[in-house]
């Protein structure tokens, strides 16, 4: 304890005697001392971030929290009726299965229809019947030479007239041609068949979003049959102008036929 | 804190001890410069007025109160009129169900009335051979191309054998009589197509009475490939009439043709016989 005295008692007279130095002393630790933590519940700043923090949070829950129930609330409203009037699953699957069906439907039909319809009975015929029911573009080759075949050549210069060399010939070409279109018409109506197969199976897979894309393609094809289909058609009207037209060669042969007869019965009874 | 109190003390020795054992006055200077140094560097800066916190919190909330509220109102707003779009005038419930109700009317109103237009007989033969080859003409079966081939023949007789006709006469008998049993069995096959497409159209025309909008796209989808499928069936059909129209061109011309040529053929008999007088 006496010490302890002692001790105070030369620091106070180290102080009087180095004034300024205990006044340097003094300013600077008073300066540097750390201070002490303002009590939350005393600190008035904090009492205010307090209350602006509540209010933020209200605000947030009320304002923010407040709009997007009310955006979700619309959000489950558009997808009960997206889900159960525009897109309900059970009727895109319904739908599907419908495609499958009609599938079904058209597999039949396609295998009526490759059913053979071959009627010829001697080799000729045979031959050439086999040739334009054969639904193939490459036996196209072979179809004038067995239609010669049956029906003949054009007669020679010595054996016909030039007129009735022109009709016969013309008439042949027509009728060849005929035949050979029906052969690729066949043969196209075969790929439309394969193309629509393909088309169907990608509908059974679609989305609703994607089968437009489909019937799109669906109805470029429907577009490309019309066109093979009038192609058909007008080979078909070719070959009933021709008719037409042999009926008409008809009448103006016989009308010159009947004239040519005249002056020589007219000629014969000069002579006499 | 408890490191800013250890720090304070470690500097508190040390300040002291330096003041204490300095010697010089310039030391002593030394030292207040180093104090007056450290007091600079560690007091904090001026603590902001509480009135600025104030201000941003109110800031914040008039963020909040403002350009978000306004953005999440407008938000809702437009989803409102999505809704109301989807509902009103995109797929109105009430416009779904009127359609279907028109697709179910218009099944009751034609499917049957059609059906049994499409269904009436219109045979005609009075006698037994024509009445069978009508009957197996007209039957929609594709199991009975021998009737067929039968009563054709029986109607329209058989192939002459070789010494009842010329070759050439023999040949386009048997063609012509080939390409019309063939046309004659491709129509009883698109017959019973047809069938069958009318039966694929009722189902497709059934489902679209209980479709939804999202699920009618796939009906179109397969109606469009169904016409695909029976304009291919069409463009074999006319393929088969082409073959008959050519064949029956063919067949007049191969008659001008022999005509033309027994014709030349006289000629030059009666001039022979006329050079002999």
């Amino acid at each position: 304890m006496k010490n302890a005295i002692h001790s105070v008692m030369r620091g106070m007279k180290w102080a009087c005697g180095h004034k300024v130095r205990t006044i340097v002393l003094l300013v600077v630790f008073t300066l540097l001392a750390p201070n002490p933590i303002r009590s939350q519940f005393v600190d008035p700043c904090c009492a205010i971030l307090a209350t602006g923090l509540t209010t933020i949070s209200n605000t947030l829950s009320s304002v923010i929290g407040g709009g997007l129930n009310s955006i979700l609330s619309i959000e489950k409203d558009i997808s009960k009726f997206e889900q159960t009037v525009v897109w309900p699953q059970n009727l895109i699957n319904q739908a599907r299965s419908l495609v499958g069906s009609v599938q079904g439907t058209f597999n039949q039909i396609q295998g009526i229809m490759r059913i053979p319809v071959n009627s010829a009975t001697l080799p000729g015929t045979q031959q050439f019947e086999q040739n334009l029911l054969s639904r193939d573009p490459n036996q196209i080759a072979q179809t004038s030479a067995q239609y010669t075949a049956v029906y003949g050549a054009v007669p020679n210069a010595t054996a016909a007239s030039p007129q009735v060399r022109d009709m016969a010939d013309m008439t042949d070409a027509a009728a060849q041609a005929a035949m050979k279109r029906a052969i690729e018409i066949d043969a196209l109506a075969d790929l439309e068949l394969q193309a629509a197969d393909q088309i169907n199976q990608s509908i059974q897979t679609a989305a609703p979003g994607s089968a437009p894309i489909i019937e799109a393609q669906a109805d470029a094809w429907l577009v490309r049959a019309n066109a093979y289909t009038q192609s058909a058609t007008a080979d078909l009207m070719r070959v009933r102008a021709i008719d037409l037209a042999n009926a008409s060669a008809n009448v103006k042969n016989g009308a010159a036929n009947a004239a040519a007869v005249q002056q020589q019965i007219y000629n014969l009874l000069k002579r006499q | 804190m408890s490191l800013t109190n250890v720090l304070f003390g470690f500097f508190f020795v040390v300040f002291s001890y330096w003041m204490v054992i300095a010697r010089t006055r310039r030391q002593v200077l030394a030292l207040t410069l180093a104090g007056v140094l450290a007091v600079t560097l560690v007091t904090p800066p001026t603590s902001q007025a509480q009135g600025t916190l104030v201000t941003a919190i109110q800031s914040v909330l008039n963020v909040i109160n403002g350009v978000v509220k306004k953005a999440l109102d407008s938000i809702n707003s437009v989803r409102n009129a999505i809704s109301d779009f989807y509902k009103q005038t995109t797929w109105p419930v009430a416009l779904i169900n009127q359609a279907k109700a028109m697709v179910t009317k218009m099944i009751g109103q034609y499917r049957s009335v059609m059906q049994n237009i499409f269904s009436i007989n219109l045979k005609s033969a009075t006698l037994p051979n024509p009445t069978r080859l009508e009957n197996a003409m007209r039957n929609h079966q594709t199991s009975d191309f021998a009737s067929l081939t039968s009563s054709f023949g029986n109607t329209y007789g058989s192939l002459p054998n070789t010494t009842a006709a010329s070759p050439n006469d023999r040949t386009m008998m048997d063609m012509d009589d080939a390409l019309a049993v063939d046309n004659l069995k491709t129509l009883k096959m698109s017959d019973a197509a047809g069938d069958l497409i009318l039966q694929a159209a009722d189902n497709m025309e059934n489902a679209a009475s209980q479709a939804a909008p999202g699920s009618a796209p796939f009906l179109t989808a397969t109606a469009v490939v169904a016409s695909i499928q029976s304009q291919a069936l069409t463009q074999k059909m006319l393929a088969a009439e082409l073959r008959q129209e050519a064949a029956r061109l063919a067949h007049e011309n191969a008659l001008l043709k022999r005509g033309s040529v027994m014709t030349g053929d006289v000629n030059t008999q009666i001039l022979n016989l006329l050079k002999r007088k």
